[in-house]
């Protein structure tokens, strides 16, 4: 029964949990012990069964990391043919003068378009698709902690990308360029900008879902040993990436629900005569959009950081400086938002902040740089086809950097602002800081990724073609818009002087093209009958070619204890105890999934917890999420909310059958003497992480909605306009008291369940759940009572904005909250098993500060200004 | 409640590591609020222009208490280190100690750049 006590302790004390015991470090008597034949191969007998990846049909419900990795960058590298279509499209109207080859209209759907997928469905995508793939590798992790989560994530990016790039077949793509600037944007007739909106919030929510992943992967998931100066270079940038995409992507999605609030109700938040104000959306936008760019470039950063010092054959020059250029770019890269803003007459003084700090990035990136050539200069360089691409990168690169230094400069910008110098400039930053890395790591990781080479001979066609093509397209271009041309125009008149040097853009866009392709042939081409790659080609000395060739799913043969920040180059006798299963973990003899969790700095064993396998859940709960996200681009309110009870059905179902089961024993004998949990609650715990890291993302957009409302006070007069209905002081308070009851109630409850207090911590989760409701309905109260009336100004309907949004968040606070409940009258969630209680707790601490912010702006704010 | 694990050294945290561009991002998220509201509600130059000197004041002062014991931290003159690449929690903190240093350095580069603008422009407009 569920309720039975654990007959050790009394009645009110806390359960202990499980603790690590034993020997932790190992020693190295300890490691050189063999194992014996027959015992090694038994045990990698059990992990083979355990790590089997589904065969036939079942194939795609495949969770594993080597196979969604590989999905989703090809996936993601389709799209980004796709765009480059558009691009050669877009160049053969801009060939020559008062050309008809493209209508305008058409022209508008395909640039828009163009940046779009480049942006949405590519570099971002790409990024994830990557880390998932190359991350435990380098981390000698089974698999990322939550591989369900990527599969999901891979196939709502799947969905919503198709459902994107696919509206350009049915001529009603969004049309106003790939920022969507109302009022354009907002006035727009047919779906296009719902589209966008919708189908790239819907694939945002995955980027934040690989986010957390990464994450959580990179902090919780390293193997024992591997302290964070031990820690992989591209591991930090990782770290740094998926901490931005948390702050970056959620002012974004909180612009977007504005926007569609806009598009389908008409509540006025960027029509001025409404009291509302379009540079609200640029300041969303591009709070996002200049981060996202670093979020692009440092992942591709990262792979030249790691492709740097096997061609040097050395360890990387100034590790800790390359970590302050991670983080300072990480940093920095947020104060750079209003230079896309230049030119919207913001005060000069703001204006100098955002100059200064556009500058002051360039210190951290240079630093890498020039780590870089450092490293290439103290070593012997081996010349290799990724090593030509990361050198093309630099190269290029660093052309796009010193014109960004030009353009961050407000006068210079007010010069070049919106014309094709800014094309060119960005075009720079992005093929040398994305594309090139990206490629040059596709050669350097495709012997890790499929145990065979590609050609030498084709990399050097491709990558000639591509870096000379780019030049001869890109470059003409600075002198296009110092001479005057704008962006995003569908011809030009033959006298501007533009046409000679658009010709030349163009032959040159069709020259990468070509080597974009040969690229393509070589990365598609059948390579069956080629022999198999030696296991570290490049004589590299990280974690990740300690690979099996063959492949085996399993990951690792053994999680290893990692002394060195090259254990191939430095620890002669890694490989044969690797081999061996001499590690942690070599055996599953539940035959299930597990992957060895470990302290976030020093990385001390915690635990080895299961993972999830294949399921199929994870494909309906990301259709029927895409159901919720696209239907309403058609108006299908009714159906798109069937899908999304339908979507929250799933991943409770998904949930509750694979995530935090009752163990049949508390703890599990890891190997070298050690024994660890296998279910840890709490801070220990990669699902609390999970939980924790989502919720600063939430809360990054939350406080979006939060600056609206102050940007709305600093920049209308009439905010709140006078004599306008105020929310209700009553139904406010009793929301914000209903809030923090009902957090309390959780907290105790938590408390009381550890004590073994079964019944009471029942009776206060069902208390917070009513107060939870009695919260939610006095915020819908406070707005409807007095009479707010959100078509008729800014003011109602960003008022309603933020109650929506808390309303939402506390339904799913209902939600986890009956989810404990049950979950401990059906015996998934005991006195000592109780991870579930702590996430939901984790995420009443923010869902109360939501409310209680929420109840000071609806109560107090209108009434102090 | 579970009884809570003892407090992790300062010289353990992640978080006092990235303190230094933390000042920065708030420093750098006041002046912007600050001058927005300044000039879009009074037109006051000179307020925005004085509480913008006295954060960077103030943030700078933080960021070179963190710098100085980030410096102590890495401790380089004991053993001149500076790579830090041994499995011992010697490394790890004088690692998390120069990284932090050196990140104190950039912070301060980036506070004293967006003071600049307010020494230079005496205007809203």
């Amino acid at each position: 029964m569920t309720d039975k006590h654990d007959p050790n302790v009394p009645v009110g004390e806390p359960v202990p949990e499980a603790s690590p015991s034993g020997i932790y470090p190992p020693t190295q008597e300890m490691l050189d012990q063999p194992v014996p034949e027959n015992l090694r191969r038994a045990r990698a007998e059990e992990l083979r069964a355990a790590w089997e990846t589904p065969r036939g049909w079942r194939y795609i419900s495949a969770v594993n990391n080597t196979e969604v990795g590989v999905w989703y960058a090809l996936t993601a590298f389709g799209f980004m043919l796709c765009a480059g279509v558009l691009a050669l499209l877009l160049r053969v109207q801009l060939a020559v003068p008062e050309n008809d080859f493209l209508d305008a209209d058409r022209f508008n759907q395909f640039f828009t378009m163009h940046g779009s997928a480049m942006m949405f469905l590519f570099a971002v995508p790409m990024f994830e698709a990557i880390s998932i793939l190359l991350l435990p590798g380098f981390l000698g992790a089974r698999d990322m902690p939550f591989p369900r989560l990527s599969a999901y994530g891979y196939w709502s990016f799947l969905i919503g990308g198709i459902f994107v790039l696919g509206s350009i077949l049915f001529d009603s793509s969004p049309k106003s360029g790939w920022f969507m600037y109302p009022p354009l944007a907002t006035e727009q007739e047919g779906v296009g900008p719902d589209i966008w909106l919708l189908g790239l919030s819907f694939i945002e929510v995955a980027s934040i879902a690989a986010a957390v992943e990464l994450i959580v992967g990179t902090v919780k998931c390293r193997p024992p040993g591997m302290r964070i100066n031990l820690m992989p270079l591209y591991a930090w940038y990782v770290l740094v990436v998926g901490v931005m995409i948390l702050f970056a992507f959620p002012p974004l999605i909180a612009g977007d629900f504005l926007f569609e609030l806009q598009r389908s109700m008409d509540w006025p938040f960027f029509d001025p005569d409404r009291g509302g104000d379009p540079l609200l959306w640029q300041h969303l936008f591009w709070i996002f959009g200049h981060p996202e760019v670093y979020i692009v470039f440092l992942p591709s950063i990262a792979i030249a950081a790691m492709v740097v010092p096997t061609a040097a054959q050395r360890p990387i020059v100034g590790y800790s400086w390359i970590v302050l250029s991670a983080v300072g770019v990480g940093f920095l890269s947020f104060g750079l938002w209003v230079h896309h803003m230049f030119t919207t007459g913001l005060p000069n003084l703001s204006l100098g902040f955002f100059s200064a700090a556009s500058e002051a990035v360039v210190i951290p990136t240079g630093v890498q740089i020039f780590a870089f050539v450092a490293t290439l200069m103290v070593g012997r360089v081996r010349t290799s086809p990724p090593m030509l691409w990361i050198a093309g990168a630099l190269a290029i690169f660093t052309m796009g950097g010193l014109t960004g230094v030009m353009i961050a400069i407000a006068p210079f910008d007010w010069q070049v602002h919106d014309t094709y110098f800014i094309v060119a400039h960005l075009h720079y930053t992005l093929f040398g800081g994305m594309v090139f890395p990206i490629i040059g790591g596709i050669y350097y990781f495709y012997p890790f990724i499929t145990k065979r080479k590609m050609s030498r001979k084709l990399s050097g066609l491709s990558f000639w073609l591509t870096f000379i093509g780019f030049n001869i397209c890109f470059l003409p271009m600075h002198l296009t818009g110092l001479k005057g041309m704008p962006r995003r125009v569908v011809t030009y008149p033959a006298d501007a002087g533009w046409d000679w040097l658009n010709l030349i853009s163009t032959v040159g866009s069709f020259i990468v093209a070509a080597g974009i392709l040969v690229f393509a042939w070589d990365l598609v081409r059948p390579k069956g009958r080629q022999p198999l790659t030696p296991r570290n080609p490049w004589n590299a000395g990280t974690l990740e070619w300690s690979h099996d060739v063959p492949e085996e799913a399993w990951g690792v043969r053994s999680v290893p204890y990692i002394t060195s920040r090259y254990p191939l180059w430095e620890d002669e006798k890694f490989l044969e105890r690797f081999d061996d299963g001499r590690f942690y973990i070599p055996d599953a003899p539940d035959k299930l999934r597990e992957t060895i969790v470990t302290s976030a700095v020093d990385a001390e064993p915690q635990a080895a917890v299961p993972v999830t396998g294949p399921g199929w859940i994870t494909i309906w709960a990301a259709a029927f999420t895409g159901g919720t996200f696209i239907l309403p681009v058609f108006h299908l309110y009714v159906l798109a909310a069937i899908c999304g009870a339908a979507a929250i059905a799933s991943v409770i179902y998904w949930l509750w059958t694979s995530t935090a089961q009752v163990p049949k024993a508390p703890s599990r004998d890891v190997g070298l003497g050690l024994s660890l949990p296998v279910y840890v609650s709490g801070s220990k715990a990669p699902g609390w992480w999970a939980v924790f890291i989502t919720m600063m993302g939430d809360s990054t957009a939350f406080a979006s909605l939060v600056f609206g409302v102050f940007f709305f006070w600093t920049a209308r007069p009439d905010f709140p306009p006078a004599g306008t209905p105020l929310p209700d002081t009553l139904f406010v308070t009793l929301s914000a008291v209903g809030f923090l009851g009902a957090w309390a109630a959780t907290v105790v409850a938590r408390g009381q369940n550890r004590r073994q207090r079964v019944g009471t911590a029942r009776g206060l989760l069902a208390t917070a759940v009513l107060l939870a409701l009695v919260a939610t309905a006095s915020l819908a109260l406070a707005l409807y009572l007095p009479g707010l009336a959100p078509k008729t100004h800014a003011f109602p309907a960003m008022m309603y904005a933020i109650g929506i949004w808390t309303a939402a968040h506390a339904a799913l606070g209902v939600i986890m909250l009956l989810y404990c409940l049950a979950g401990s009258l059906f015996g998934k969630l005991t006195p000592r098993y109780d991870a579930d209680l702590w996430n939901t707790t984790l995420y009443w601490h923010f869902l109360c500060l939501t409310g209680l912010v929420t109840a000071l702006l609806m109560g107090a704010f209108p009434r102090l200004t | 409640m579970t009884a809570r694990p003892p407090a992790r050294p300062r010289h353990a945290s992640l978080w006092h590591m990235v303190l230094a561009p933390v000042i920065w991002a708030l420093h750098f998220a006041a002046i912007y609020g600050v001058t927005a509201i300044a000039c879009a509600k009074a037109d006051a130059t000179d307020t925005a222009r004085w509480t913008i000197f006295a954060l960077s004041a103030l943030a700078l002062a933080g960021i070179a208490l963190n710098a100085w014991r980030a410096w102590v931290q890495w401790d380089y003159p004991s053993d001149q280190n500076y790579v830090h690449d041994a499995p011992t929690a010697e490394h790890r903190r004088e690692f998390l100690g120069h990284a932090g240093f050196l990140l104190s350095v950039v912070s301060a580069i980036g506070v004293v750049f967006a003071t600049l603008p307010a020494v230079l422009i005496r205007s809203c407009l």
